[in-house]
Parts: structure tokens; sequence; C-alpha cells
């Protein structure tokens, strides 16, 4: 048990828990205004590509980031101007997208750091240890002895929660979600907030990207992003649309993922191929509960016009 | 839950087979010269010279008959990769996990190879071996997203998506441990024996014979989907499910069956690469044939026909790729960007004209 | 006197179609004005160029005198033109007050409790009385339309337009509407009254508008014209008599047992409950009930798409309660589904093959699918029941609302003719179909029974229930609380039956 449980172990949890808390929030209010974005693991990519080489070549980790949010809500931006404006399938425009980030990410590293015996590295998020709080027996160092970031999720998690909850633009955000001519006729823009909250979204998800090699790796490499993507997008759906549910699910596969590397310590005679799969099985059973009665925005998916005739 | 998602809004185009009007091609085109102007960038970019990388990549992949030899080689995949994503999507299934189902039957087929090889039997006996036990090995490991979807309305494309991770790392496994080369000193099995290989079609080239096998696919999967009561019945629930279950239609057999035979074909896809190109089983077998083949499918508008031909074009870009991955240095998977800039670009353009 | 509102020269086109032809419009403050036209006729139309949800392609709007322009429904608001839609335009998920807020919360941080005080002190003033705190989707029609009018209030509107607004409700709901709606013109209110039915427009307008194919026809106060003067305005030309009703046609052994059926809704609560009745063949029995009551589950387990939880199910004599679908297609089961768009067509696929979902199982042998089939059975429908379409092959999705209607009556049709169904079960057949087409489709409704099948009609019109049925079944609370006769038809006591105020009816059999 105390391996299920020691402090590193925990410690170790938060960290990787940030991308797919960051990425499902994102994801959560981009559904939240009716749309489904599919291109959530590409985008991850790419905000992981240019958060790796902002930082690589500022040295500074804010830009780093406010360069994978950028590129995140550009990306977004091209989703919404599909499926807002022009009403294509949600479905193909994003994994259209999926696969044009997926290209892009490896192109762009190729652009700017061309072909490199060792690969190029960073130095990843240092502690930031909160003063008081870092020093309390036991929970000190796993909660408050964090990079900036994994606060920052929380604080975000909190952030989206009150705004969809407990104030009126959030609940103009679920109108629109839920049934976008109720919130026309009422003179809310569906339009508008489709694309402010699908950009922000995307930026929220890129920033989740760009964590990957700051905050975790310190070196970007294909195939990174390895599925948190799609997992982030499950978890919306595990948390019934709540960031709180949300939380709660990003801390089970990051303990999930956390253990994984663990166990590889401990029984070496398992092939770690086998603990590798962990994750992705684990969610492929977390799928099956999560299914049974989640009842998403209603107008997911549905462009919205207004002159439609019903 | 996920079948109030009208799958008609998913797949703006319609399953109904038609002649493609002469007016789509110059959306093609259009598509074709947005990819090729931001290639022509990535070239620059990475310091390549743009003109001459685009009369490379025509010379390797269509200006002889070996370029044109291993076109048809890369195609062959593809092909039956896309009438793989077609008869799911045209059930309105969006079984994302093709690739991990053709490194599914790309194991079983080279299992099977080294097992009845060992035995001695005739190429007659061994290769239609193989290749069932690739079709099998594609359709079983489908088989697990088709009952979750059918009893448990779970989303297939999670599950497809989860199970590609599986299956990447299985073949890892199984390449760098059991059924290591020695020799190799990567991740990839012994070869399998010489009876369990496809036969040539054009020696000169290096083409097998899979293309005659993926262009049979094509046919069939045609015929499935026009001219039978299922292929209408998987079509009918591809479109409105709802609709086709108040109709009759028994929903639990459609779920099954389409995604199953996804699988199968996307198995059959892994045992040919086996079979006929790299005689074993490595780890990058696919370089995301299945990805690619989404993209194919929703320029074909799920038509088989049409895929075919999509699926010869995709296959000069991957060879044409693969080549300025060797002069110019460009990345494997920047083909990903050129191919899904053309979808993009010709979506884009379907959807300004209805305006 | 200045109109409150006067509209000139409305044109609005849909594709080729116009639906509004030159239409002028003058509203007088607190008039209450009846927009009466067949379905079609463009009265809705015209209405949501008004409140902004459509732009007309031509023509003005002057609100006061004022020339206005109404670019989108938050215009319109803004000059007091609020509208409650005949498909009610409310968030299901949200409470009633925070439908009733939405979009005018006053604050950025959502307070429930002083937002909830001015609601109910508004509702109070104008007579409303309701659950702010219900779910919306918990409500019935009558109080969602409550919820409707209040939304319209609470954003101050001083011309309220109201769509068809008493389809869905019992008589007694529509007398309570009526009296309330009278009571907002003595606030100064304006209404617009839209609606197809004559009667309603004499009760209770101040002046009528009649439109017919996207024209106003006439404009004039309620004292200067009778009802048959409005029937022939509206349709042109004297409605035909609705036919003397055969002889008794009924068969002796029912053609379907519904026997203690419970089955539950999507969130697990018993939506039918113990409900017990028979069809006979030769005769049409309508299932009248306010929407909610149990119809839609009840349809959806005899079709067979939704499990009973107990009870039977006998068609033709065989328990067809654990039957899959197509056993009980194959059975003597024809459908004419609820809603034409999720339940009805392949929107993706073309006409014939719309047409032949269902019958497809029958019309096929050794499952080779054969399209030119398909499409000669598309050609006859398209020829007998006059649907719009350019051949058989054209995309479901582009034909109209009315058109589909047709096509799905069609392929019942079809679907009897090859595999010999014996009943019909008719699922609001008729929304949406002009008056023509309705009585079109009452017609073959008439001839399947008279060929010795019979029909279950549900509907929420009443007038088309009373007017088809031989027998009349009340479904309340998911039972079927009361049993009326052809002879003992009366709108009130039925309506009494459909909102559970006493057994007005003979005893269910």
């Amino acid at each position: 048990m105390t391996l299920l449980f020691d402090a590193q172990l925990l410690r170790l949890t938060l960290i990787v828990m940030v991308p797919f808390l960051i990425a499902a929030l994102g994801e959560l209010l981009t559904e939240r205004a009716g749309v489904l974005n599919v291109a959530i693991e590409g985008i991850m990519v790419v905000g992981a590509v240019t958060g790796f080489l902002v930082t690589f070549s500022t040295h500074r980790y804010g830009w780093g980031l406010l360069a994978a949010m950028g590129a995140g809500a550009a990306i977004a931006a091209v989703l919404a101007y599909f499926c807002v404006t022009l009403r294509a399938s949600q479905l193909t425009v994003g994994l259209g997208l999926f696969v044009f980030c997926v290209g892009l990410g490896s192109l762009l590293y190729r652009i700017v750091i061309g072909v490199r015996l060792m690969a190029p590295q960073i130095r990843t998020l240092p502690p930031l240890p909160l003063p008081g709080l870092s020093s309390l027996p036991g929970v000190g160092p796993i909660l408050f002895t964090q990079n900036a970031l994994v606060y920052l999720a929380f604080i975000i998690a909190m952030a989206v929660s009150v705004f969809v909850f407990r104030t009126s633009w959030g609940l103009r955000l679920r109108a629109v979600g839920e049934n976008p001519r109720a919130a026309d006729v009422l003179g809310i823009g569906v339009f508008a907030s489709r694309y402010v909250f699908t950009i922000l979204g995307g930026a929220l998800i890129g920033l989740a990207g760009g964590y990957l090699p700051l905050g975790i790796t310190g070196t970007y490499s294909d195939g990174m992003v390895g599925g948190r993507g799609w997992i982030a997008l499950m978890l919306v759906i595990f948390g019934r649309w709540t960031p709180s549910l949300v939380l709660l699910g990003a801390l089970l596969f990051a303990y999930i993922e956390a253990l994984q590397f663990k166990v590889a310590l401990v029984a070496k005679a398992v092939p770690p191929q086998f603990l590798l799969m962990l994750p992705y099985v684990f969610a492929i059973l977390v799928l099956i509960k999560v299914y049974q009665g989640a009842a998403a925005p209603e107008a997911i998916m549905r462009p919205y016009d207004r002159e439609e005739r019903a | 839950m996920t079948e109030t998602q009208a799958p008609s809004a998913v797949l703006p185009l319609p399953h109904r087979p038609r002649r493609l009007p002469w007016e789509r091609a110059g959306i093609y085109m259009l598509g074709v010269v947005v990819a090729l102007a931001i290639a022509g960038i990535a070239i620059t970019l990475v310091g390549g010279d743009v003109r001459s990388a685009y009369a490379t990549v025509l010379r390797v992949s269509l200006g002889s008959v070996v370029g044109v030899g291993q076109t048809l080689n890369k195609m062959t995949p593809l092909l039956l990769a896309t009438l793989a994503v077609v008869l799911s999507f045209s059930g309105g299934y969006f079984n994302i996990g093709v690739d991990g189902q053709i490194y599914l039957g790309a194991i079983f087929a080279t299992g099977s190879a080294f097992a009845l090889g060992a035995l001695g039997l005739p190429r007659v006996v061994l290769i239609p071996a193989v290749l069932l036990a690739g079709i099998a090995g594609g359709a079983l490991y489908a088989f697990i997203p088709a009952v979750l979807r059918a009893v448990f309305a779970v989303n297939e494309i999670f599950v497809t998506v989860m199970l590609n991770f599986v299956a990447l790392f299985l073949t890892e496994y199984l390449a760098t441990g059991p059924w290591n080369d020695p020799l190799a000193g990567e991740a990839i099995t012994r070869p399998i024996p010489a009876a369990a290989t496809l036969p040539m079609l054009i020696p000169r080239a290096g083409t097998h014979a899979g293309i005659l096998i993926a262009l049979g696919a094509v046919v069939v999967v045609a015929w499935l989907l026009a001219r039978t009561v299922l292929g209408y019945q998987i079509r009918a629930v591809g479109d409105n499910p709802r609709a086709a279950r108040i109709g009759g239609v028994p929903i639990t057999v459609v779920t099954l069956v389409a995604l199953t035979a996804s699988g199968a074909l996307a198995g059959l896809a892994g045992a040919v690469e086996v079979s006929g190109f790299h005689y074993r089983l490595i780890l990058g077998l696919t370089p995301g044939y299945g990805i690619m083949a989404i993209l194919i499918a929703v320029l074909a508008r799920q038509h088989p026909v049409g895929a075919a031909v999509a699926a010869f074009f995709f296959a000069v870009l991957l060879v044409g790729s693969d080549s300025l991955q060797r002069s110019v240095g460009l990345p494997a998977s920047a083909v990903f960007v050129f191919q899904a800039v053309i979808v993009l670009t010709v979506l884009l353009a379907e959807a300004l004209r209805k305006r | 006197m200045i109109p409150i509102v006067s509209m000139r020269g409305i044109v609005k086109r849909f594709g080729d179609v116009v639906a509004l032809d030159g239409v002028d419009l003058a509203l007088q403050r607190g008039e209450i004005h009846a927009l009466l036209g067949e379905n079609g006729a463009g009265k809705t139309t015209l209405m949501n160029v008004l409140s902004g949800l459509y732009r007309a392609d031509a023509g003005t709007i002057a609100v006061e005198g004022e020339p206005v322009e109404v670019r989108a429904p938050r215009d319109a608001l803004r000059r007091g033109i609020g509208m409650v839609h005949q498909h009610f335009e409310l968030v299901a998920q949200f409470t009633a007050l925070e439908n009733v807020i939405l979009g005018r919360e006053g604050a950025v941080w959502l307070r429930r409790s002083r937002a909830r005080a001015a609601v109910q002190q508004l509702a109070a003033q104008y007579g409303i009385t309701l659950d702010l705190d219900a779910r919306v989707r918990t409500l019935s029609v009558g109080v969602q339309q409550k919820v409707e009018i209040l939304k319209a209030l609470y954003r101050g509107v001083r011309v309220l337009i109201l769509d068809e607004p008493t389809t869905m409700l019992t008589p007694q709901e529509v007398d309570a509407l009526f009296s309330t709606v009278s009571w907002f013109t003595s606030q100064g209110l304006t209404v617009v009254f839209i609606t197809h039915k004559i009667r309603e427009a004499m009760r209770i307008s101040s002046r009528i508008t009649v439109m017919r194919r996207g024209r106003v026809v006439t404009t004039c106060s309620r004292a200067a014209v009778t009802e048959q003067e409005l029937v022939q305005l509206m349709i042109g030309e004297m409605s035909p008599a609705v036919p003397a009703r055969d002889g008794r046609l009924r068969g002796d052994q029912p053609v379907l047992v519904i026997r203690d059926l419970v089955v539950t809704d999507d969130r697990g609560s018993r939506a039918v409950s113990g409900c017990s009745f028979e069809v006979f063949p030769g005769e049409i029995v309508g299932l009248a009930g306010v929407a909610g009551n149990g119809q839609k589950e009840l349809g959806e387990a005899l079709i067979g798409v939704r499990a009973a939880s107990a009870g039977a199910i006998v068609l033709d004599g065989g328990d067809v309660g654990r039957t899959p679908v197509r056993g009980r297609l194959a059975r003597g089961l024809a459908v004419i589904p609820e809603d034409r768009l999720r339940e009805g067509i392949l929107p993706g696929m073309s006409l014939a093959e719309t047409l032949v979902l269902g019958p497809h199982h029958f019309m096929f042998r050794r499952g080779r699918y054969d399209a030119r089939r398909a499409e000669a059975a598309g050609r006859e429908a398209i020829a007998r029941f006059q649907i719009v379409a350019p051949d058989a092959r054209v995309p479901s999705a582009h034909l109209s609302g009315g058109n589909i209607q047709k096509a799905l009556a069609a392929r019942a049709f079809l679907l009897s003719s090859v595999a010999g169904s014996k009943l019909l079960l008719a699922m609001h057949p008729t929304r949406g179909l002009d008056v023509r087409a309705t009585e079109f489709l009452h017609g073959r409704l008439r001839d399947f029974v008279r060929a010795g099948g019979a029909v279950l009609l549900i509907s929420e019109d009443l007038d088309e229930l009373m007017t088809l049925s031989d027998r009349l079944l009340v479904l309340y609370r998911g039972t079927a609380a009361a049993t009326f006769e052809r002879a003992e038809f009366d709108p009130y006591r039925i309506g009494a039956a459909m909102t559970g105020v006493g057994a007005a009816g003979s005893a269910s059999r």
C-alpha cells in the first residue's frame, strides 16, 4: 500500500494531471457552446511544439506558454470558421485538422531545429514552493511544492466552474449549447459565443500541449502527446461537462499514468510495453461506465442556422 | 447517447453512389494547388529547392515503371484502409482505429505464417491462410468497439483510438521480444517463410499482387453497399439510426457487422503488407494509413470507386514525400499536412459554394 | 391613430418558394389581432420577419410610425416586439426562472433570489401562476407556454405574438389562456394571435387578418364577418363537407390487445402505467391526451423500439412483447412515425430509399437490394400522394415538411401492400399538411379501415381526433382514463378527462 500512495507518486500525479485537466477544461468550454473539437489531440501537438520551440529560443517559459496558447487559439479559430460560419461537419473538419496538426508539429520542429544528433533540451518548469504551505508536514511537498502550472490548472478549473454555473455569461453559454435558437431569440449572440469559446478552449488546449515539453519531458518528440488529447475529450464526458468532475477524472488518469512509471521501476520482469498499455486499457474500461446516462449539451455538433425551417 | 448524433450532420456527403460531376474536378484541383503551394513553402523553409523537389517527386512516383510500381504498392494498404473507413462511415460509425486493426492483422498474419510455415504447407494453401488470419485479426480487434457500441452504447471513436495505442505497444513487444530478429537490431521480427509471401505482379517494379486484392475489395464493398439489403440497411443506419430502427433494421446486428467487416478490411491490409511488402512484422508498418484513409474517404464521399482514385493520388503523395524525406529532409509525417490541406480546401470550397 | 406596428410590402423567399408576396399589416395599440389562414399561408413566416428571426427580402417595418430595421430578434425585442413560437424556444435543462431571465440577468453574477422576486411580481401583475424553480423539461405544455409568455413580458414587450397557442392545450387550458390574454390588453399590450381555427379567431380577437398563399386576403373587424365568410376567404372555396360515416364495420376479434402495459420513459419514471385497451378491425381508435401523458412511450412500445417493463402487447392474436420491430411489421403493424425528421426520413438518401425503409424486408428476395424496384415504388408514391418532387432519386432532405409527411404516409401504405398490414399506428399523421392534403390522408385512413384494417391514431389535435375516430381513448398519466364512443364526443368532457377532472366518459372496456 505504501507503494500506491507514497509522496513521490502523488506529487508526480499532480504534475502529469495538468495537461489532462487544462485540455479537458478547454474542451468543456467549447462543447458547452455546442461545438465538438475533435482536433484536440492535434492542437495539443501544435501546442507542444510551439511551446517547446519558443521556450527553447527565448529561454522564457512565459513566451513559450503564450505561443502555445496562441497556436491553439489559431487552429480553433479555423475550426470555428468551418463549423460555425460554414456549418461544415464538426467531426469531418475536426479530424482533418487533427491530421493537419500532427503533420504540422513535426514539420515545424524540423524547420526550426533541423536534423541533430542530440535532441535539444530545455529545463523543465522549476518547483515553486508556496511560502508557509510547502513546509506543512505530509501535504506540503505533494501539494505546495509544485510548478506554477499545477497551481494554475487548479485555478483555471475553479474559474471555469464559477464562470459556467455562477455568472450570467455562463448561463448564456449553456443556453447556446443547449438550445441556440432559444438563446438567439433572446438576443444572445450564438455565433459570437461559439467563436469566443471555441477559440478560448483552443487556447487552453494549446496551453495543455505546451506544458508537456515544458513541465514534463524537457524535449519535443513526435507522438509525445500520446493520446492525452483523446483522453481529455473523454474526460469531458466522464465529468458530465462539469469542471469539478472533470478534475476528478483528470486526477484518476494522472494517477494511473504516474503509477505506470512507478511500477516500471519495481516490476522489472513485466515487459514495459504492457505497462505502457495500461492507461489506454484503463480508459476503455472507464468508457463503459462513462456512457451510462451521459447527456451532452443538446445542440452539440449541430450547426446553427437562424433561417432553418423546423 | 450515441444514437442521438445525427450522422447526416456528421457526414455532409451523400452515401448514394453518384457520378462525380466535372465541376467537382475544379475543386479537387484547387485543393491540390493549395497543398502544393504549402509544400513548396515547407520545402523552401527546410532549405530545399522547390522545382527540383517537385521534379523528383514526379519522377519517383509516376515517371518510371519502378516509380508506378512503388506507388501501386503504397496504394494497396491505403485503398484497403480507405474501404474499411468507407464501410464504417456508411453505417455512421467512426472507426478511427484502422491503424490498430492493421497492426493486429499484421500480427495474426505473421504469427500464422510462422506457425503454418513450419508445417511446410504449399504456397497455394499458405498465402490464403495468412491473408485469412490477417482478416480475422483485424475483425476480432474491431469486434471490441463493435460490441461496446452495440451493447453499452460506448462511442467507438474513443475505443478505437485507445486500441490503436494498445496495438502499437503489442507490436513493439512482439517485434522487440518473442519474435525479434536478433540480427536486425531494431523493432522488427524474423522474416516469414518465402512460401507465405505474395507473388509479384510486376517483378521489374517490385509490385506485388496485393493491388489486385485491393481492387477486388473495391468491387466487393461497392456491391455490398449498393446491391444488397445488408448494405442498404448499413447506409440507412448511417443516415438516420432512429428511422432505421423504426423501419425494423436490426441495429445491433448492423453495428456488429459494419464495424467488424471494417476491421476485417483493415486486417487484410496488414496481412498484405506483411505478406507482400515487408515479409515480416515491423514497428511502423503503418505510417498512419488509417488516418489518411479518413481523409481519402471524405474526399471520395464514401464512394468505393472514388476511393480507389483518391487512394492512388494519396499514394503518389506518399511516395513523393518519402523521396522528399531523403532528398531535402522533410519529416515523414509532413505528408499529413499536405493531405489534410487538400481535404480542408475541398471542404472549404464546397461549403463556400453552397452558401 | 398611428398603428403601433405597420408592415408594408413584405417579401420573403426560401429558395424558389415565395413564402410572403408583398404583405401589408397594421396593428393597433391594445387590440387582439388574429392572423388567420391555412398551414403554409405565411402567417408564421410574416411574424418571424417581424420578430427578427427571418430577414425579409423586401418591404419595410415601422414601429409607432418610425421606420425600423429588424435584423435579429434582439432588434425586435428592443422595439418591444416579442413572439411565443409554436414550438417553444425554451432551454429544457434550465429552470423556469433561468429561462425567463436568460439574456437579461441584470448583473454579471447570477443572483437568483433577487431575480425570482422580480419575476414573481411580474407574474402576479399579469395573473400568471407557476413554479419558477421547476426544470422546464418536467413542465406540461400549458405551463411551458406560461414561461414563454412571462419571458416576453419580462422583456417589456408591448406587442406579444402568439403562434398557434392553443394547438396542444385542453379546452380548459384554452379558456384560461383566453382570459389571460384579454387581461393583457387591459394592461396596454397588443396581442397578435396566429391561428388556423376560425372559431378561435372569432372568439378572442378584435380584428382579423386573413392570409392565403403568402398574401393578405383581407383585414376586417370581427363584428363585420361571419364564420362562413372567413372559411371562404381562407380556403378560397367552400371546403367539402366531412364525408358521412359508414356503418359499423367493426370485426369481432381484436387486432391489437394492450393489457396492463407498463413503460418507463428515458429518465426511468413510469410513462405508461397499467394501460389496457383493444383495437378491432374496421375501426379508427383515437388516442387523445395532453402531450407527455404517455402517448409517445406507448407508441414506441407498440413499435418495439422501447421495452415494456410489464404487461402484454398482443398483435393479431400473437404476443409480440419481445418481438423485434421487424417481426411486428411481419405480423401486420404499419407505422407513421411521430417525428418526421428525426424518426422518419433518411435525409441523405433518396426519396425511394426512404420509401422502402420497412417495406424493404418484404420487397426484396434473397438479400438483393433492387434499386429499380425501389424507384418504381417511389414514382408510384409521388403520383398517388401528390408528393412534390422531381423524381424518386431526389435526396429526401430536399423535400418540404409537408411532402415528407406525405412520403411517410405513402410508406405505411406501401408496407401494408407488401406485408399485408392489419394495424396502422398513425402518430400525428397530418402535422404540417395543408387542408387538402389532410383530407386526402384522412380519406386514405378511412379506406384502410373500410378494407378491414384498423387504425390507432395518436394526435394532439382534438378536432382531428373527433373528425376521424370511431372511438376515442383518453390517456391520462399513462392509463386509458376514459373511453368515448363517437356518439358521445364532446370536447369539454373529453378535455376534462384529459386533465384528469373526473372520469367523464364511460368506463374503459
